[in-house]
């Protein structure tokens, strides 16, 4: 199976593409494919040139961390969790994320994500939770929501999330709910934050929701913002 | 102290760095990722704690005894106890910050039942505990890094500690952005790095926890203690590049264990240990699947789909991504895996080392656990532990001398330098694949004087050629200069599973079956001049 691969040395050099063969096996993620190419006494592309090892990110291999989120075939995802036998097609084409700077190869930084957080003071304080009936109706999604892994495909896939300047795309929208919904008293202060950076911005896609490996509901995320 | 480095971002290094910040102490928070990265998220049983609500006859007294027993009375009773009375405010501290626990109708955090404990008392968020308590701490110390108290810095990576005359002054750390080695000078260095997964390869943790940060330590003077006493989760489910936790809370909820023997379904644990038998401690039933020499399943399939939706829908998403098992049908194959280090960086009660300044929290250090931990007291033995530190430190004057380490830092960039310039195709990893190799077949569930003997030859080689051999300069250095490190970690490990003649807890040597008095105090081991030194804690120095 050809790969081809985007890759870039430092973060100020120029990208370029390499393709490499793969003959591991079959039943395997694209991190394992990764693993397999990189483990070798060499490291060579398809036509026999010796290359440099490929540089990724991986923590725990099991799709929680977030750490391995790239683009395969078109498709923004989490390397450890798309399986060879899912691929369309008889190649795979692997590029880092867009919408972050390339610090080597597939390794973005994504810190924006944290910085425009950080910057909105998002954070929930004292728990203080709201009603008896509404807790019960908010607890799940407020389970869901912080299981976000700030891994950056929602933002990557986003038609409107440029670099993280104005617009902080869906991500921050879940914190925002997340803080807002956990600590009833600072909603009114947070929808006002997540109506200038999210909801005015957002042209309701949605394609965030597809591509999210922990499957947060944006939906409710946005309904229950915009009731606040 | 005002200016602290802390070295680590997940639940323990988080915690010590806000209770920091809390206190008025600017933290710089070093690791190469985000929090979100890190092995915390992959906790997901629960957290230990006996509350105001506890179950009926429970009491902090019963935990103590529970995690003493569990741990095979090698833990210091005074740290336990300090750590079990303060769960309650540990508890009340992660609801007051918005963890989204598991809770009753009335918004109650639940518990559930965890292995070796003789009570209910493990409370939990869903099956991912460890992400729901990092989510609450990453916004709480969001909170302090906005207020300019904590300021993390990322693509960063420990390389060693600042340490003159027994005193601790900081660290050199690389920076990947720039990649160039940096003293960051500090009153006080706080470890909080994790496990030691690469000794062992595929394991249960992240690949980020390799145990790099113990075995520099160790080279510069820093005790390790109580090495050997490696924990392996009993249920796994294995693939192609790691061994997948099916947590503990699966048994807890009724999940039952069992092989096939002539087409019958042997549950093998209830009928050796009675109807609790899935919830024997982790040793135990660890061995007891080796000892089986059969494959081994894990039904959870009778508990139904509400239960499993609702309590395990974390195990059911696992087993069909990666096992394509439908587990409301199938039962779970599952394997032992290497899961927790009791052992690690030697500290005494207010998490300090043998060096002054210089302190350990979370499952890089070793204090609580003894000879074996209990499922739910990891994670609040690093919180715990973050907040000993960090009111330690808070309370304490910053050292009024700077001694310059000025050689220290131009000997790293140099070795830096040069092995970034080598033309090499070897890649380091196949040193650390065939360490891992050694230490899964020689420090095994199942140990004796003779395979630790070929342990120790093997890694002695791997220490012998390692240095001479020049590698592939285009992995991130960082893997390049860890290796020494990783395998001075293993040797030392290798050498006190040598020296502890008994079993005991998660040590368990074949040709010394029987637990003995003689081998009751923690084993301790430095390095001297070359020399891994070994002695047993008899006097309790770490005892206060």
């Amino acid at each position: 199976m050809n790969v081809r691969i985007l890759r870039q040395q430092t973060p100020v050099s120029e990208p370029y593409w390499e393709t490499f063969l793969y003959d591991g096996p079959e039943d395997n993620s694209i991190a394992g494919l990764l693993d397999h190419i990189n483990y070798h006494d060499d490291i060579v592309t398809a036509d026999g040139k010796r290359t440099t090892r490929i540089g990724w990110e991986c923590s725990c291999l099991q799709g929680i961390c977030g750490s391995c989120a790239m683009v395969i075939n078109g498709v923004p995802a989490l390397a450890c969790e798309t399986m060879l036998r899912d691929l369309r097609g008889k190649e795979a084409e692997i590029r880092p994320l867009r919408k972050f700077p390339v610090i080597h190869d597939l390794v973005t930084d994504r810190s924006s994500i944290h910085q425009n957080l950080m910057k909105s003071n998002m954070y929930i304080g004292e728990y203080q939770p709201p009603d008896e009936k509404d807790r019960e109706k908010e607890h799940r999604h407020q389970y869901d929501a912080a299981k976000c892994l700030k891994c950056g495909l929602c933002l990557e896939v986003c038609p409107n999330y440029v670099n993280g300047n104005s617009f902080y795309g869906a991500a921050f929208a879940n914190d925002c709910y997340l803080a807002a919904s956990r600590n009833h008293k600072k909603a009114k202060e947070i929808a006002a934050i997540y109506g200038e950076h999210f909801g005015k911005g957002c042209s309701k896609s949605l394609s965030c929701m597809d591509v999210c490996p922990m499957k947060i509901s944006m939906t409710a995320s946005m309904a229950k913002m915009n009731a606040k | 102290m005002k200016d602290v480095l802390v070295i680590g971002s997940a639940i323990a290094g988080m915690a010590c760095a806000v209770r920091l910040a809390a206190l008025g102490v600017h933290v710089t928070l070093v690791s190469p990722f985000p929090s979100e990265r890190s092995q915390s998220v992959m906790a997901a049983g629960g957290i230990n704690g006996v509350t105001s609500e506890h179950e009926d006859g429970d009491s902090v007294q019963s935990h103590i005894d529970d995690t003493l027993k569990g741990g095979a009375f090698l833990a210091g009773t005074t740290a336990v106890t300090g750590l079990c009375t303060r769960a309650e405010e540990i508890l009340r501290y992660l609801e007051s910050i918005g963890t989204v626990f598991s809770v009753d109708g009335k918004g109650r955090p639940m518990r559930r039942a965890f292995g070796g404990q003789s009570h209910k008392r493990t409370y939990y968020c869903g099956a991912s505990t460890g992400k729901q308590i990092v989510s609450a701490l990453v916004m709480e110390a969001r909170r302090f890094e906005a207020a300019g108290l904590i300021t993390r810095r990322l693509f960063s990576c420990f390389h060693s500690a600042l340490i003159r005359d027994g005193i601790c002054y900081g660290a050199i750390v690389f920076d990947e952005g720039r990649h160039a080695m940096e003293a960051v000078y500090a009153d006080a260095l706080i470890m909080a790095t994790g496990g030691q997964n690469a000794l062992f390869g595929k394991t249960t943790g992240s690949t980020q926890c390799d145990g790099y940060a113990a075995g520099r330590l160790f080279l510069q003077g820093v005790e390790l203690k109580n090495p050997e006493f490696i924990q392996y989760h009993p249920t796994t489910l294995e693939t192609a590049q790691k061994k997948m936790l099916i947590t503990e809370a699966a048994r807890g909820e009724g999940g039952r264990l069992f092989y096939e023997r002539d087409g019958e379904r042997v549950f093998f644990l209830e009928e050796k240990y009675g109807p609790k038998g899935n919830l024997m401690t982790r040793d135990v039933i660890s061995r007891e699947i080796e000892a089986a020499g059969r494959k081994v399943f894990l039904d959870i399939a009778f508990l139904g789909k509400e239960l499993i939706d609702s309590r395990l829908a974390e195990v059911r998403d696992i087993c069909a991504k990666y096992g394509r098992i439908d587990v409301y049908k199938d039962p779970i194959p599952v394997t032992p895996s290497v899961h927790f280090f009791m052992g690690g960086l030697a500290v005494h009660l207010n998490q300090e080392t043998n060096m002054r300044n210089l302190f350990a929290v979370g499952e890089c250090a070793s204090i609580y656990h003894g000879a074996n931990r209990l499922g739910g007291n990891s994670l609040l033995a690093a919180l715990y532990g973050g907040f000993t530190a960090a009111e330690e430190i808070a309370g304490r004057e910053a050292p009024n001398t700077r001694p310059d380490f000025a050689y220290q830092l131009r000997e790293a960039q140099e070795e830096l330098e040069k092995s970034g310039s080598a033309d090499s195709p070897f890649p380091v990893m196949y040193i650390r694949d065939m360490l891992a190799e050694s230490m899964q077949a020689y420090l095994g569930i199942v140990r004796d004087g003779e395979r630790l003997e070929k342990g120790l030859s093997d890694v002695d080689y791997l220490l012998g050629v390692a240095k001479r051999i020049r590698y592939d300069s285009s992995v991130m250095p960082y893997y390049n200069y860890s290796l020494g490190g990783i395998l001075a970690a293993a040797r030392a490990t290798l050498v006190c599973a040598k020296e502890r003649k008994e079993s005991r807890g998660a040590h368990f040597r074949a040709d010394h079956p029987q637990t003995e008095a003689a081998f009751g105090s923690a084993t301790l081991i430095a390095f001297d001049g070359g020399a891994y030194r070994v002695r047993f804690d008899r006097e309790g120095a770490y005892e206060r």
